[in-house]
């Protein structure tokens, strides 16, 4: 049954219920012991004892150790608290978990999750809120996940916890109070098959992570004008699910791609360039990309205000492509 | 006993033989890529392998063809491997830095300087939560000792109490700089006393020395008793006897009377042999091709 | 007198053996040995020595104080034995000692735990020694502060201080087999193992016999053994015997602290004087013989050895002595004119 509950407790949800049905399943973070920093792990401690572990602020050891767990039949999940700080762990994450399966010839399975919180609009500045999902997607042996709101959260990481290769999850900090309707049983929700959010037949706008919502303010405002767009939540940036994108830019002939990433090599980049080269012939606009500048994220409201990608840009963007004349 | 020592002379002969043979194909040119060696360092890893078994898992170094002998991978495939060949132990797409085999508990010679200490506290987390009894060994190089994640895996280990083994093999030389320079208080086993671990110096051409401490500190670990890092003092093979751990473990052996002459001679002969074989068949096995440039990087994508 | 020297001798292994392991025993920083260094260098500089000659090592011990030696301080010159190739192994101490015997040392400064000392006494023929402790057992070298240490030492190398009043000569066990020839300060063990393996002596069922040359009742190490059951002082000429067996079949037991966090029970079966000048076969043959609680020399199946207590082993500062010495002559303090002044 579905009732309504936040995007953090749907990912403690997820935490328990996977801790309840699979006992290979462990869960490491920074204070876990009381919560973790983010408060999702709150509560755990007790229900799963000797499973839900407290770690030293310490990322190349521990995701180190949550990878070298995964290879001996665990299922692991770190949580590493600030996407930025990936840097102190990369070799851990690139060399080690990503190449394992390929550079052992096929003969290693990692499952491990390591979930982390990306994203600005918390005025946390530029070395707390950060994009970087487009590293990671990037590098050939791992997954990116990058949910969209609670529903989404919830069965993208039971999916993670379930899945055989190393699984970089990606929450937005700005979604962790947001609410919506998320089954209380236990649900997956497939890799790389992305979520047609919202139809239509004027414009393909596909937009990454908390970008989805914002998507979705523009697309009501662009309808009381009479264009309607269709919303691609592609859930996952590796495996990214083309199909759904070309096949949509197919029957609208105009894409929007919004992504929060910096703007060089992102989501909107690689998206916009398959776009340009599969679908061509079905284009009948210049694509559009809605990203921040490239610049490192700023501190104060007035600046990161303007940084940030919002309804009224991506409602711009919409507009022009619609609007194109050659 | 005697079992044991012939066991012991068997793989530190397999590693050398290996080793030199591995050198002498280098210089031909057909073996790709880089191939650094591990000879001189057999009573370290043999030493501790040892007293290892399925339930216990290493990690290697880029140095790490010792490593992975030692913990029982094939020496046919190892070869194979280094000759990028699709009959090799990762079917040519590792070779020599990265030769692993997770069902032996070896999670590959590793490329990357200090890789494989935050790798160790997993499998022992591993071990601890499935009550196997198992440790985790990493093996590392003095240049690994300057490293974050390895000194970031002795704190993590030491935390969680950890079945885990920090062997640090220390021949002096990171890469090419004497680690006088570069490793300020150069005692490796110093930094474990930082974090509340014992840490021993042992003699590295000496395989009893060696065997002693790792038994001590695998059942101090398995017994729930935490970490330990032991250093491995060698220097970086030459040929001067005195710093040969073959020459010297059978020396010794022999005037304790445990093994005799013809005892070493057949294991010598049966490695040699073991190894000819290996190279021939790495010679004539097949490269990958085209179908195998995609295969393998994920489970399912 | 020419030019005055005095010898430092730092070993980089002590203090790191299996004891920390299967015991609790306490590492000595490598950090610490190079400042026990600098404190020594800095004391000899106010006794006046010309020159000190400091061992090298591989780790990190002499760097250190090379480093320490372009940032100032006053010193006297530094020089560093650096003729012998580094093995890495006890010959480096025995070369370093060579070395400073030969560069006319008036003392030589010996850091290091029983092992490093018995080496160096081997090696330093008749110019003293001041063993500091930087090891894991202990019975032989003090526990001294380096500085007071380098202020002895400093005072009998320039020659203020006459040695004869401030060291005296110790005993050794000499311990002969067919290949080779060792001395120990302390004790000698005989063991039922096969292999040195990793030398360090921390397990006692496998004990057969124990020679000491002294033993004390605080003592730590295997010379406790004696210690609790017939002491013998350091001053006596005289040594202890002991036959050792399984402590389930013995007529004694000692729980003896054989190692830092290790008491364990010692069984002996019985015990007399060692006598200066005897040779004792040992019935060691196809074991291993510890040194000072080190094992040092495997037999081959049949090989005898024999151990004999000589009075004739390396001449040892008493700091206490010298440091007395030093006060009743004057040698570390002066008069300053306002003194002169008011003593008119």
């Amino acid at each position: 049954m579905a009732r309504t509950i936040s995007y953090r407790e749907a990912i403690t949800e997820a935490l328990a219920q996977e801790l309840a049905r699979d006992e290979s399943v462990i869960v490491m973070g920074g204070d876990d012991a009381w919560g973790g920093v983010l408060g999702v792990t709150k509560g755990l401690v007790p229900r799963f004892p000797g499973r839900v572990l407290d770690t030293p602020i310490s990322e190349s050891a521990v995701v180190g150790a949550a990878i070298g767990a995964a290879t001996r039949g665990q299922r692991p999940v770190a949580e590493l608290v600030f996407i930025d700080s990936m840097g102190a762990c990369f070799d851990q994450i690139f060399n080690q978990a990503a190449k394992f399966r390929y550079m052992f010839g096929g003969n290693a399975r990692t499952p491990v999750v390591i979930r982390t919180m990306y994203g600005a609009g918390l005025r946390a500045a530029a070395q707390h809120s950060q994009c970087l999902y487009p590293i990671f997607t990037h590098i050939p042996g791992l997954k990116v996940v990058v949910p969209s709101n609670p529903y989404e959260a919830k069965g993208l990481l039971i999916q993670s916890i379930r899945d055989d290769d190393p699984v970089i999850f990606c929450e937005h900090k700005a979604l962790y109070d947001t609410r919506g309707e998320v089954p209380e049983d236990s649900y997956t929700i497939p890799f790389g098959e992305a979520n047609i959010v919202r139809d239509g037949g004027d414009v393909t706008i596909v937009a990454i992570g908390r970008m989805v919502a914002v998507a979705g303010e523009a697309a009501k405002e662009l309808a009381t004008s009479g264009i309607e767009a269709e919303i691609i939540d592609p859930r996952t940036t590796s495996p990214l699910d083309a199909e759904t994108i070309l096949d949509s830019v197919g029957h609208t002939g105009r894409l929007v791609v919004v992504d929060e990433a910096s703007p060089r090599c992102n989501l909107a980049t690689d998206i916009s360039a398959l776009v340009a080269k599969e679908a061509f012939a079905a284009l009948r606009a210049p694509i559009e990309m809605v990203a921040p500048p490239h610049t490192p994220v700023p501190f104060s409201d007035a600046l990161e205000d303007l940084y940030l990608p919002d309804a009224q840009k991506v409602l711009n963007a919409a507009k022009a492509v619609v609007e194109y004349q050659r | 006993m005697t079992d044991t020592l012939r066991e012991a002379y068997r793989v530190m002969r397999t590693i050398r033989t290996f080793e030199e043979r591995v050198r002498e194909e280098f210089a031909t040119g057909e073996i790709p890529g880089f191939a650094h060696l591990y000879a001189g360092d057999e009573a370290s890893t043999t030493g501790v392998c040892l007293h290892l078994g399925d339930r216990d898992a290493i990690a290697g170094t880029h140095r790490g063809h010792g490593h992975c002998i030692a913990k029982g991978v094939d020496v046919k495939a190892m070869m194979a491997e280094i000759y990028g060949r699709r009959t090799g132990s990762c079917h040519g797409k590792g070779g020599s830095m990265h030769i692993a085999d997770l069902s032996k508990g070896l999670l590959g010679a590793n490329g990357i300087v200090g890789g494989g200490p935050p790798l160790i506290c997993g499998t022992a987390l591993a071990a601890k939560q499935q009550n196997t009894g198992g440790v985790g060994v990493a093996f590392f190089g003095d240049g690994a000792g300057n490293r974050g994640t390895t000194l970031e895996a002795l704190n993590l280990a030491a935390v969680w109490n950890l079945p885990a083994i920090f062997v640090a093999e220390n021949n002096g030389y990171a890469e090419a700089t004497s680690s006088t320079w570069s490793v300020a208080s150069d005692n490796i086993a110093d930094r474990a006393a930082g974090f509340g671990v014992p840490g021993v110096i042992v003699d590295g051409f000496d395989f009893f020395a060696v065997h002693e401490a790792a038994g001590e500190a695998i059942g101090r670990a398995r017994e729930g008793g935490g970490p330990t890092l032991i250093e491995v003092r060698s220097t970086r093979f030459s040929v001067e006897a005195d710093g040969d751990c073959l020459k010297r473990f059978r020396a010794r052996v022999i005037d304790s009377g445990e093994l005799s002459e013809p005892d070493f001679d057949d294991i010598d002969a049966e490695v040699a042999k073991l190894i000819e074989e290996s190279v021939s068949a790495a010679k004539a096995a097949p490269k990958p091709t085209l179908k195998d440039l995609e295969t393998d990087v994920y489970v399912s994508y | 007198m020419g030019e005055t020297v005095a010898g430092i001798v730092a070993n980089p292994a002590s203090g790191r053996d299996i004891r920390r392991l299967v015991a609790q025993a306490s590492v000595f920083p490598t950090a610490e040995k190079a400042n026990m260094v600098q404190r020594l260098l800095a004391a000899f500089a106010v006794t006046g020595l010309d020159r000190a000659l400091v061992s090298t090592d591989l780790g990190g011990i002499s760097a250190t104080v090379r480093q320490a030696l372009g940032r100032g301080g006053t010193w006297p010159a530094v020089g560093f034995c650096e003729d012998d190739p580094l093995t890495g192994t006890a010959a480096d101490t025995t070369n370093a000692v060579r070395r400073m015997v030969e560069a006319g040392a008036g003392v030589i400064v010996v850091l290091g735990g029983d092992g490093t000392a018995r080496v160096a006494a081997a090696a330093c023929e008749d110019v003293p020694i001041l063993a500091l402790s930087t090891g894991t057992n202990n019975a032989f070298p003090q526990k001294r502060e380096a500085t007071v240490a380098g202020l002895a030492a400093g005072l009998i190398a320039t020659g203020q201080i006459d040695p004869d009043l401030v060291t005296h000569r110790v005993s050794v066990l000499e311990v002969v087999t067919k290949a080779r020839r060792e001395i120990a300060l302390v004790d000698v063990c005989v063991s039922l193992s096969k292999h040195i393996g990793a030398r360090a002596l921390w397990d006692p069922t496998s004990l057969t016999e124990l020679y000491c040359t002294f033993a004390e009742p605080d003592g730590i190490g295997l010379s406790s053994v004696p210690g609790q059951l017939c002491p013998s002082p350091r001053s006596s000429p005289d040594g202890v015997a002991l036959q050792l067996g399984p402590a389930g079949e013995t007529p004694y037991v000692v729980h003896a602290p054989i190692a830092p966090g290790l008491v364990r029970p010692v069984g002996v079966r019985a015990w007399g004087v060692l006598r200066p000048g005897v040779r004792v076969e040992l019935a060691a043959a196809g074991g291993v013989i510890a040194l000072d609680g080190e094992r040092e020399l495997e037999l081959k199946t049949g090989e005898s050895a024999f151990v004999e207590l000589k009075p004739d082993g390396p001449w040892c500062v008493d700091v206490r002595a010298a440091m007395a010495e030093a006060a009743r002559k004057g040698l570390l303090r002066a008069e300053t004119e306002l003194g002169k002044e008011r003593r008119r």
